[in-house]
């Protein structure tokens, strides 16, 4: 059956239950589709349900490729979700939202200039001066008639949601850091990669050249008339909500993406960290709330901030994007107080309307929405700013209570019921696996300062939602069909494609941290896996013959992983399971890819979107295997997460040979070696007769992927000293310790705090010299049932190998103290009993 | 009254501090009844970075970095100022205070400007508990002047003065409880008071030159950082008390700044860059009266 037909007759039907009629944004009333949709209704109406069945797979699988992530405040990072159905708009119903956008971003451009400057909107009284005032967006430490920014908003979002005549109403707006924009470039990446027949018909507009003006939008907004500026995006870590989007803008746009301690303020200037050097950076796009942007003057426990930043924006030597003040027009007390503003500053009435919203501080707001409070649909009650109790979570009674105590802190809005689109909602009962259902939704809007006009993003993000102000529960790509084919993208023929502007080439300490363990946790997943393999594969054997050497072979294997992972279960199989899938079995494999993710969060913007495409793969072998209690399904799973892994090394392979790729090299072999001399340490320092030894070092080759070689070179006869020659002396085998060894001695020079005699390359030339001056023979000496002289040798290296990786830590990513403000140390022996000031007159 | 003036903060260190980054608010501000004859901000060692400012509320503000490696760091500012008693108009004082609430009337001369001072900050919540301590003192359609007076008179009398009472955390509610602290607690709890009630209040930090018992000397740098309060009385006119002391400020009160609560003016704060885990803290306030 076709979606839309049974979609239309569906919403055509007078509701049941009496609500209020909302717009749907795909069916007329009268049954008929909407225009929007009317010049590709062949394709669309040939859509089925078991069609979108399967494009809604294919997205979960592509966005899982793609790594991307959302995570809810206080939540895991959990998956992004998109709806298979676009919302889709024509271009006469966009035309007159554009218009009022623009004029929206302008407007509040004025108003925040005029706040933190002239203050005219509070001294004529059109504003009051308690909606601004009390607002924490409000930021004193950048309020200064004399030093304000001429065009503090460059990136601006707003929130739309239509009434149930259809006409959009603004709910809210974002200006402090706007977040959504690599979000919908997603969406726009994976719908047209699913949908492609409806995409090459629709004739909408590409969202490419947005990104295109976004960047050079940050370049012009550098003081001065820089020649060459440079920009980077500040982001509060891998922990934030939205770290996806803000990995994606700045891969996208070309500039580095960087943490709080990767800057540093000198002389009012600010600077980014490299190794030995600094640079310069003229525009940071902020993603950190101004609160937490300078320990100095804002909030002093910030972790996330720039000392000196405030004071560097003042002086004018650096630009944020947007302004610390911005936060201030995220204030719903603001939105009533719009119209009049619009005619002060700009001299126009406010073409796009808000939603209805009353600011209690005034005597008649008050009073309305007190009256309100009673209805059956109680306007919707919010504080200026978020502090205090979520009001949505009262009752009436306590609203009233809190409104009369302090009225100055909260708004009452109307709720608008929001349009309604058909959307996805998977039923695994259903033949077809869901079905198509309307769904409220809202509009996420974006207007930047180009040049000098403010330009909407043609398109946006539609957020789907139980019902206006619920937390979103999906999204949707938003397409703006052009009016004639010829009409160019965003309208922005005239933007070069690649504006100049110089990359940053300086990789933070930061970037190399993450970039070593990302080498040394890759390997350690794959040689986890590898061992697991190994095991399992003897798990048989040990079942239907109990006390072969193959047996015995496995409790020595399995004795390896526990030596690395713990234990857990006596069973075999639970325990690789448990390997597998337990991401807090510190040094299983679980773990290590968690580990593995982490640091791949803080340089997303250094690698190939293809590196998240490991991570689709290893998950859906994990969800197989948590999903099956056959023992063969730990092979498999473990087999197609080592695919996974090994994928990795395609994606590094074309990587820049910059100081972040050398990094991850070095990891990569100091872990090697660390896990060689770990598995020999536990299987071949002791003799257990010949059959089970054979059957060991067998394993022990499989597990360091050296059997074939060892094959063609010993001819299948297997013995300690033949396996220690490969696994530990051999410099061709790229599994060897030589090997390893070599590997980082040639890639230690390559970073730029390396001399030549620094201690890495110093204890690394020791270790090479110790390991060729060894003699293997001496190594397999027996002593009982033991091989000391092989396990004194393996202690030894081990440390010594620790010893290398925590001096090239401590060399090269090291970042010194964290800030800390003035009073934080503990107070000894204080000559002064009381901080001040105290004193009191005699 | 003229005074030399010099306010002396030493940070030292168990470890060397190799970044250091300040905000000082040392130099005070020149006003009808106050003139700033000279005054300098000393940083040692040497800042590599130092810029003068005036802030949101008109305050003097001095930004440095010091980048030598240091176990010490002493910020001074020093100079002469001469004060006189500020007049207040006996018409002013006599205005019920209820016609003085800017959220009431927000179009009354200067009340935009004073409901920054009435809005709750960030160290003064509008405590139920201090509303009602004010309330006997602020009766209906009673002069401002005389209302504010008994109100302050009444945190001297029922609040003792005691350095071991409250900490840098305690709450207005911490203060009403022990019924004790320092000057910054008394104008705190003064804010609360007035603020709640609907009347716009500034935060006033400077210096009090104290007077040698009779017969005794005076004792070099032993005064201290003092806090007092400054009450809107409609346009740009303010009345400044001091609750700690039960008096208005006269000439012997060194305005240096002024703002929400004691976390707009501190007199110094920083953010430093150090292994150190110790620290000590040593303050040294002289007001020495001169011809």
């Amino acid at each position: 059956m076709s979606v839309f037909s049974d979609y239309a007759a569906r919403v055509t039907q007078p509701p049941l239950d009496g609500r209020a009629e909302r717009f749907d944004e795909v069916v007329r009333p009268d049954g008929a589709l909407r225009r929007a949709w009317r010049d590709f209704a062949e394709v669309a109406v040939s859509i089925t349900d078991a069609d979108l069945h399967r494009v809604h797979e294919e997205i979960g699988r592509s966005l899982a490729d793609d790594g991307v992530t959302y995570s809810r405040p206080g939540r895991r990072p959990g998956p992004w979700r998109l709806d298979p159905v676009p919302l889709v708009l024509d271009h006469d119903s966009w035309a007159p939202l554009e218009v009022g956008l623009a004029q929206r971003a302008e407007l509040l451009n004025a108003v925040l200039a005029d706040l933190y400057g002239e203050r005219r909107l509070l001294a004529e009284g059109a504003v009051p001066a308690a909606v601004v005032l009390g607002h924490a967006g409000y930021v004193r430490a950048v309020a200064r008639p004399d030093a304000v920014e001429p065009r503090p908003l460059v990136l601006s979002a707003t929130d739309l949601g239509r009434d149930a005549t259809g006409a959009w109403r603004v709910l809210g707006d974002r200006a402090q850091a706007p977040s959504g924009l690599g979000y919908a470039m997603e969406n726009r990446r994976v719908i047209s990669r699913v949908l492609p027949e409806l995409y090459r018909e629709a004739r909408l507009h590409r969202m490419e050249p947005y990104f295109w003006a976004l960047r050079s939008a940050l370049l012009q907004s550098a003081s001065g008339d820089l020649a060459d500026p440079r920009v980077v995006v500040l982001s509060p870590g891998t922990q934030s909500e939205t770290a996806y989007d803000q990995a994606f803008i700045a891969s996208t746009l070309g500039f580095p993406l960087v943490v709080g301690s990767d800057l540093v303020v000198r002389d009012g200037w600010v600077y980014l960290r490299g190794p030995g050097r600094l640079e310069r950076v003229d525009v940071i796009l902020r993603r950190v709330d101004a609160a937490w942007s300078d320990p100095l003057e804002l909030r002093g426990e910030s972790r996330l901030g720039v000392a000196g930043l405030a004071q560097a924006v003042r002086r004018g030597r650096v630009r944020v994007v947007n302004g610390l003040g911005a936060g201030v027009l995220e204030n719903p007390g603001l939105m009533p107080y719009l119209p009049a503003a619009c005619e002060l500053l700009l001299g126009e009435s406010l073409r796009l309307p808000a939603v209805p919203t009353w600011w209690c501080g005034e005597p008649d707001g008050l009073e309305r929405v007190l009256d309100l409070l009673g209805d059956a649909e109680p306007p919707l009650v919010r504080t200026l700013d978020g502090t205090g109790p979520d009001p949505a979570t009262l009752d009436a009674d306590r609203l009233r209570e809190l409104l009369l105590a302090e009225p100055h802190r909260y708004v009452g809005q109307e709720r608008v019921p929001g349009s309604q689109a058909p959307t996805w909602r998977a039923e695994r009962s259903s033949p077809d696996g869901g079905t198509v259902i309307p769904q409220t939704l809202t509009l996420r809007t974006f207007t930047l300062r180009y040049g000098s006009s403010y330009r909407p993003l043609v398109g946006g993000l539609a957020s789907v939602q139980e019902r206006v102000g619920a937390p979103s529960a999906s999204s949707k790509d938003v397409w703006v069909l052009k009016e004639t084919p010829a009409e160019a993208d965003q309208g922005l023929a005239e933007v070069l494609p690649m504006t100049t502007g110089r990359a940053v080439t300086v990789a933070v300490p930061r970037v190399l941290e993450d970039m070593f363990w990302f080498g040394r946790y890759a390997e350690r997943a794959e040689d986890a896996l590898r061992l697991v393999l190994a095991c399992h594969a003897h798990v048989e054997a040990s079942r239907s013959r109990p006390g072969s050497p193959g047996a015995r072979a496995l409790e020595v294997l399995l004795g390896a992983l526990r030596r690395l992972a713990g234990a857990v279960s006596d069973d075999p199989d639970d325990e690789l399971r448990s390997v597998l899938l337990d991401t807090a079995r510190t040094g299983g494999v679980a773990q290590a890819l968690a580990a593995l993710r982490e640091s791949l969060a803080g340089v997303r913007d250094q690698l190939s979107p293809d590196i998240w495409r490991a991570f689709g793969t290893t998950d859906r072998a994990s969800t197989a295997l948590a999903a099956s209690r056959h023992s063969h399904q730990v092979e498999e799973s473990a087999g197609r997460m080592l695919t996974g892994i090994l994928s990795m090394q395609g994606v590094t392979a074309s990587m820049i040979r910059d100081e972040g790729w050398h990094m991850m090299t070095i990891g990569r072999s100091l872990e090697r070696a660390l896990q060689v001399c770990a598995l020999l340490s536990a299987t071949a320092t002791e003799r257990r007769g010949i059959d089970v030894d054979r059957e060991v070092l067998n394993a022990v080759l499989v597990a360091s992927e050296s059997a074939v070689t060892h094959r063609r070179r010993y001819r299948g006869y297997v013995r300690p000293g033949g396996v220690l020659e490969l696994l530990l002396m051999d410099a061709t085998n790229p599994r060897s310790v030589a090997f390893a060894l070599e590997e980082v001695a040639r890639h230690l020079p390559a970073l730029a705090a390396s001399t030549g005699s620094t201690r890495p390359e110093r204890l690394v030339a020791e270790l090479s010299a110790q390991l060729a001056a060894t003699d293997v023979a001496a190594l397999v000496a027996i002593g009982g049932t033991r091989r000391p002289n092989l396990e004194a040798f393996l202690d030894s290296f081990t440390g010594q190998l620790v010893r290398v990786a925590d001096a090239v830590a401590e060399l090269h990513v090291g970042e010194g103290p964290a800030p800390r403000p003035f009073g934080a140390l503990a107070l000894v022996d204080s000559l002064e009993p009381a901080l001040e000031p105290a004193g009191e007159s005699p | 009254m003229r005074y030399r003036v010099r306010h002396t903060t030493t940070y030292r260190y168990d470890e060397p501090v190799t970044d250091s980054y300040g905000v000082c608010r040392l130099v005070p501000r020149s006003l009808p009844w106050q003139s700033v004859e000279s005054y300098a901000v000393a940083v040692e060692p040497a800042p590599d970075d130092l810029a003068h400012e005036v802030d949101h509320d008109g305050n003097h503000t001095s930004y440095f970095q010091v980048r030598t490696p240091h176990t010490a760091l002493v910020v001074e500012g020093s100079g002469v100022v001469e004060v006189v008693a500020a007049l207040v108009e006996d018409a002013a004082l006599a205005r019920p205070w209820e016609s003085l609430r800017p959220l009431v009337e927000p179009r009354a001369d200067g009340a935009w400007l004073a409901t920054d001072v009435v809005l709750p900050s960030p160290l003064v919540a509008h405590e139920p508990a201090a509303h009602a301590y004010a309330a006997p003192s602020l009766g209906r359609g009673r002069p401002v002047g005389e209302a504010v007076g008994e109100l302050v008179a009444r945190i001297h009398a029922d609040f003792e003065y005691d350095r071991t009472a409250t900490t840098v955390t305690s709450t207005i509610g911490d203060i009403l409880e022990q019924r004790a602290g320092v000057c910054q607690d008394f104008a705190h709890l003064a804010l609360a008071c007035l603020r709640s009630h609907g009347l716009a209040a500034r935060y006033v930090s400077g210096y009090l030159a104290t007077t040698p018992p009779p017969g005794q000397a005076r004792l070099e740098g032993a005064d201290a950082s003092h806090a007092w309060v400054a009450v809107w009385l409609g346009g740009d006119r303010w009345l400044a008390l001091d609750p700690t002391n039960d008096t208005r400020a006269d000439e012997r009160y060194v305005t240096v700044a002024w703002g929400r609560d004691y976390g707009d003016v501190p007199p110094v704060k920083g953010v430093i860059f150090t292994e150190a885990t110790r620290s000590t803290l040593q303050v040294s306030v002289d007001v020495a009266p001169i011809a």
